[in-house]
């Protein structure tokens, strides 16, 4: 027991890690005392060379075995994904280049619609504004027509184009409201993109998130059109909001985008109630007289 | 006037009648999407539980039982393709696969991971993506597009293996398995070798650089191992705890005064 104990002991002096210089005189030390008189290098090489998990003369040759070479199968595999990756990528830099041109004819038409708070005709406004829209039409037919040569992947790169088709939807039915004084319908939308309900469509969660975005607008037109002294305008707004509120409440949403774009629409139709009270109340509704709005 | 008034709350009444319709047709659909949606996470749990089974049940393996241990575990395997990835096959028939991908991705990640951990164990190769999606095609309706596992979800997959292949070998190591944690070790650099590269042109790369971090940190310590036990010879750790006499002769000490 006392022979396998100083072994032992031996061995943990061999696999712990370097002792500090005076604790390895000590443990010198101690070896010499537990072990018969031999030659020093039978000692010392012989666990060592046990020790190592290849023998002395292979360490060289470690390195060359059959495990350490690459699969040629596995090198082709991730080539064949890299020439498919680097496809798909240069595909997606073609989609942002359209989509940065959209970006831009959208901007664009934004600013021609922002007349809508001056006094200028409306139809000034509009001309503008629909000359943009062709142009958008055209980049998306452009995009359609790069989305065609990778069929069934519309939603793979749907996230390249959404933020800015939410924006040109935004935008055309504030648009089409301003004409109509009515809700541009989820078809309409796409026939004035040039959109199929095919291959390349637009997405109704798309449309849905446009509308709420434009409901944005209101407030702030609402106000600049009762300075401007057109005070019948809150009253066709609330109309309408509180229509495409009440719209809106029909849709069973997740915890989602749309969702919270939904629930700031509450605080736009509240601000024209404000401003369509504040006239009210006032009187200055047309065909009601002071004594009706008390 | 009041004939104004009253043409004028009629197209206001029409307009709404038209709104409630068009957004009851929207309702319709996003129920629809959303129950959609909702099956295919449920499905995806499924898949990524019962991948997670057949991943322990390879953990089992050692010296004398590596036949039972792999076959068990192919079988695990053929239950999850059929029940689990049949269930995922079903929902998505006649759908666009990418509209829904962050539904599933998470159990499509996890069953690739348990299915080329298992092939890795049993011929030391990886199984590639094709032969995963030969696999698939059996499950799904002929006429319509099958679900065909896509090339990131694969590789995300395949970043994952890393970590149960560092579990492997350092489980190996202990066991005295150098050589086969050698291999591991080999196999483990040439993946991260591999997705290296393919890293950088992946759409959404953000979750794979983590996943890359994490994989060389796996790596490093499957290295770190190789190399204690070519230093420090841990292969002689079983020896410790063995019940028959130990040999000392390789400390040079077999000739003791009894």
């Amino acid at each position: 027991a006392a022979t396998a104990t100083a072994a032992l002991r031996l061995r943990a002096a061999f696999l712990s890690p370097p002792p500090p210089p005076a604790a390895a005189a000590a443990s010198a030390a101690a070896a010499s005392r537990l072990l018969p008189r031999r030659p020093t290098a039978s000692i010392l090489l012989l666990p060592l060379r046990r020790l190592c998990s290849v023998p002395p003369h292979a360490v060289g040759d470690a390195g060359t075995g059959s495990s350490s070479q690459p699969s040629p199968v596995m090198d082709a595999q991730f080539e064949s994904f890299r020439a498919q990756l680097d496809e798909s990528s240069t595909l997606r830099d073609r989609i942002r280049a359209v989509v940065s041109e959209v970006e831009s004819a959208s901007r664009v038409a934004s600013a021609a619609l922002l007349l809508v708070h001056q006094p200028v005709p409306l139809a000034d406004v509009l001309g503008k504004a629909k000359a943009q829209v062709e142009v958008i039409k055209g980049l998306y037919s452009r995009l359609a027509e790069i989305l065609k040569e990778c069929p069934g992947q519309y939603y793979r790169y749907h996230g390249d184009w959404r933020s800015e088709t939410q924006a040109v939807v935004s935008m055309l039915a504030f648009m089409h409201w301003l004409e109509t004084g009515g809700l541009l319908m989820h078809a309409e939308a796409q026939e004035k993109l040039g959109l199929s309900s095919g291959e390349f469509g637009l997405d109704v969660e798309d449309y849905l998130t446009g509308l709420c975005f434009m409901s944005n607008d209101f407030p702030r037109y609402v106000v600049n059109r009762v300075t401007a002294g057109d005070y019948d305008c809150p009253r066709k707004v609330l109309s309408f909001l509180t229509d495409l509120h009440a719209s809106f409440r029909m849709l069973n949403l997740r915890n989602d985008f749309l969702r919270k774009k939904f629930d700031g629409m509450k605080y736009d139709l509240r601000r024209v109630e404000e401003v369509y009270y504040d006239v009210k109340i006032r009187g200055l509704v047309p065909g009601e007289s002071k004594q009706e709005a008390a | 006037m009041a004939t104004d008034a009253a043409a004028t709350a009629h197209s206001a009444s029409a307009g709404c009648s038209a709104m409630k319709a068009e957004f009851a047709k929207h309702a319709e659909y996003l129920n629809t999407l959303n129950d959609k949606r909702e099956r295919l996470v449920k499905a995806s749990r499924d898949l990524t539980m019962n991948s997670k089974k057949a991943i322990f049940q390879v953990h089992r393996i050692s010296k004398n039982n590596k036949e039972e241990v792999l076959s068990k575990a192919e079988n695990d395997l053929t239950v999850v393709v059929n029940q689990y990835i049949g269930k995922l096959v079903k929902e998505l028939q006649g759908t666009d696969f990418w509209k829904l991908r962050r539904a599933y991705t998470f159990g499509v990640q996890e069953y690739v991971e348990a299915a080329t951990f298992c092939r890795f164990c049993k011929t030391g190769t990886l199984l590639s993506l094709a032969e995963i999606n030969d696999s698939l095609l059996e499950l799904g309706d002929k006429s319509v597009e099958p679900l065909q596992i896509n090339v990131l979800d694969y590789v995300l997959g395949v970043a994952d293996l890393s970590g149960e292949l560092m579990r492997l070998a350092i489980g190996r190591i202990s066991d005295g398995e150098v050589e086969y944690a050698k291999n591991i070790c080999a196999f483990v650099r040439d993946i991260y070798r591999e997705l290296t590269l393919v890293v950088p042109l992946m759409d959404d790369n953000s979750e794979m650089k983590k996943k890359m971090e994490t994989m060389l940190q796996s790596v490093v310590k499957i290295e770190n191992a190789c190399f204690s036990v070519h230093v420090r010879g841990s292969e002689y750790i079983p020896l410790l705890g063995s019940s028959a006499d130990p040999d000392y002769s390789f400390f040079g000490a077999s000739d003791f005064d009894q």
